[in-house]
């Protein structure tokens, strides 16, 4: 426990820093939806003229741009980059903070398992997501309410909004194993910022491409809000992929920091 | 009763040598030192000891428990303090110390102002702006403020400034009447043979000698030096018990170690202008052992 909130308290920094920025990111891109709507047709005829690779990899749908769940599903994209890199940050720097800070051998000489240590600090940064999750969905909401010019369904804009926590999940697992399995990471930033952006590019690619397996290969493409709007579930197989490739990075996580030599640094 | 038990603890880091069979004990009560140049295997003994790294074979047991499988349970009784400090550098030193008594489950914060005080450290500066000095500090604090049964130091003296140093050792040998042991690793000599009792000496990641610090210096080894009146050949001091045989014009000076009647009829039967015969301090005992190896 104690290791838990201590690790919250080093994360509150950040944590306020990012859902600050991550609301201010929705309120500013929300607040420009009436704007679209009212000019929609005009719009219309502006966007056509992007070459059609161009719109969708930066996932902008002709048909349902213009009403509120459309226009939210392209600009979630962006919601979820942000969140991805927050993510990706938390995770990488773990354990990697431990060796930069050549702290771990005040922790590891005190009466804790390694396997606490490790449980404490993904805790405490799944709880610090989970904080500007509830931000976000909180902030959202509210734009949506305040700038619809229709009805829109809420159930539906529940699902895709929660896929921020999703995507940020499996890049904070992904970011704990590079955390453990790289030595000595001298800056966080760059490791995280180089993953999220090969992973948000490989999505783009995904989404030029008539080739439906790149989609696997971006997680920022596993929940997609064009079917989920059409569906209202999301879609099996990337659900059991994203649960995989999070209890295998966590586990493989687990395992190698157990069995891991801490050098003097 | 035996705190610390290794047996033929060995660590390869890789193809590259960590430490090779090491075995030695330390007993309850005790102040063991443990010496060696850098590089030499100290710590990566100390560090599997307390399993931050995990030995290629062998093992070791502290309380009688084996050290890795039993390792958080151990680390209860362990205060460590490690060569280089470094802690987080965004807390005040109240709150790392606070944080760190906080994994022992009882109340320090009484045995915490006893150490500042003694230490003479400002308990509510940042870690960051402290000196090197000041940070050797609150290890030293930290280490000790759960009063551990054991206290595992390593080269704990570095940035300490004379007047600190002899504070700390105070300090150490009062935690040490009170019933802690401690294993102290160190290359210099003069506090090993200040403080402690035994000592181990290792050297290329094997042990040469576990000994008393006293027959280490008093008991065994005599340091002879002697003017003749004629040039003595190499050949004559060839016998058990002498080293580090130096002869230069017509003076001869040698370790000595073992009974020493042997030694003095032959000097008898040299023409002798003039002799010393001294306790050789554990400096030179010290290179003696690492000069023989090679």
């Amino acid at each position: 426990m104690n290791i838990y909130t201590h690790e919250l308290r080093a994360y509150t920094k950040s944590t306020i820093i990012w859902t600050i920025s991550l609301v201010a990111l929705v309120i500013l891109f929300m607040s420009i939806f009436p704007a679209f709507s009212k000019d929609a047709e005009e719009f219309k005829k502006l966007l056509e003229g992007y070459p059609e690779p161009v719109r969708k990899a930066i996932g902008l749908n002709l048909e349902s741009f213009t009403s509120l769940l459309g226009f939210y599903s392209y600009v979630f994209l962006y919601f979820s980059l942000c969140g991805a890199i927050q993510a990706m940050n938390i995770g990488t720097s773990i354990l990697s903070k431990e060796v930069r800070e050549k702290t771990a051998d005040f922790l590891l000489t005190k009466p804790v398992s390694r396997s606490k240590i490790i449980t404490s600090k993904i805790l405490a940064g799944v709880t610090s997501i989970v904080i500007t999750n509830i931000c976000f969905l909180i902030a959202v909401t509210f734009m949506a309410s305040y700038v619809k010019n229709d009805s829109y369904d809420q159930g539906t804009f529940l699902m895709i909004s929660i896929t921020l926590l999703f995507i940020q999940l499996i890049f904070l697992a992904i970011g704990t194993f590079v955390s453990v399995i790289v030595s000595k990471i001298k800056s966080v930033i760059a490791v995280s910022l180089g993953t999220v952006f090969t992973f948000f590019i490989i999505g783009m690619l995904a989404s030029t491409s008539d080739d439906e397996k790149l989609r696997y290969l971006s997680p920022f493409k596993y929940f997609d809000s064009a079917y989920i709007i059409k569906n209202s579930s999301y879609e099996t197989p990337f659900v059991i992929l994203a649960i995989l490739i999070i209890g295998a990075s966590i586990s493989a996580g687990y395992i190698i920091y157990i069995k891991k030599d801490i050098h003097t640094v | 009763m035996n705190v610390i038990e290794i047996n033929n603890l060995t660590k390869m880091y890789g193809k590259a040598r960590g430490i090779e069979n090491v075995s030695f004990n330390v007993e309850q009560g005790e102040i063991f030192g443990f010496i060696g140049p850098n590089g030499a295997g100290k710590s990566t003994t100390i560090r599997t000891l307390l399993s931050l790294i995990y030995p290629t074979s062998g093992s070791a047991k502290i309380f009688g428990k084996d050290c890795i499988e039993f390792g958080p349970e151990i680390k209860k009784e362990i205060g460590y303090l490690p060569s280089e400090v470094f802690y987080y550098d965004n807390m005040k030193v109240k709150d790392l110390l606070k944080y760190s008594a906080s994994f022992y489950g009882k109340d320090c914060s009484k045995r915490i102002k006893e150490l500042a005080e003694i230490m003479q450290l400002d308990l509510n500066k940042k870690i960051d702006d402290l000196s090197l000095g000041n940070k050797k500090k609150v290890g030293i604090v930290q280490g000790l403020l759960h009063e551990p049964k054991l206290i595992i130091l390593d080269e704990p003296t570095s940035g300490l400034d004379p007047l600190m140093q002899q504070k700390f050792f105070e300090l150490l040998e009062e935690e040490n009447r009170k019933g802690a042991t401690i294993l102290f690793s160190s290359h210099i000599l003069t506090e090993v043979q200040r403080l402690c009792n035994r000592v181990a000496i290792i050297k290329d990641g094997k042990i040469i000698t576990v000994e008393k610090i006293s027959t280490l210096q008093e008991n065994n080894y005599k340091k002879f030096k002697l003017l003749t009146s004629v040039t003595v050949d190499k050949e004559y001091f060839d016998m058990n018990g002498v080293s580090n045989l130096v002869l230069e014009n017509n003076t001869v000076s040698f370790l000595f170690k073992g009974n020493v009647n042997p030694v003095m009829k032959k000097l008898a039967d040299i023409e002798i202008q003039n002799i010393w015969v001294e306790e050789p301090d554990l400096e030179e005992i010290f290179m003696h052992y690492y000069e023989k190896e090679e």
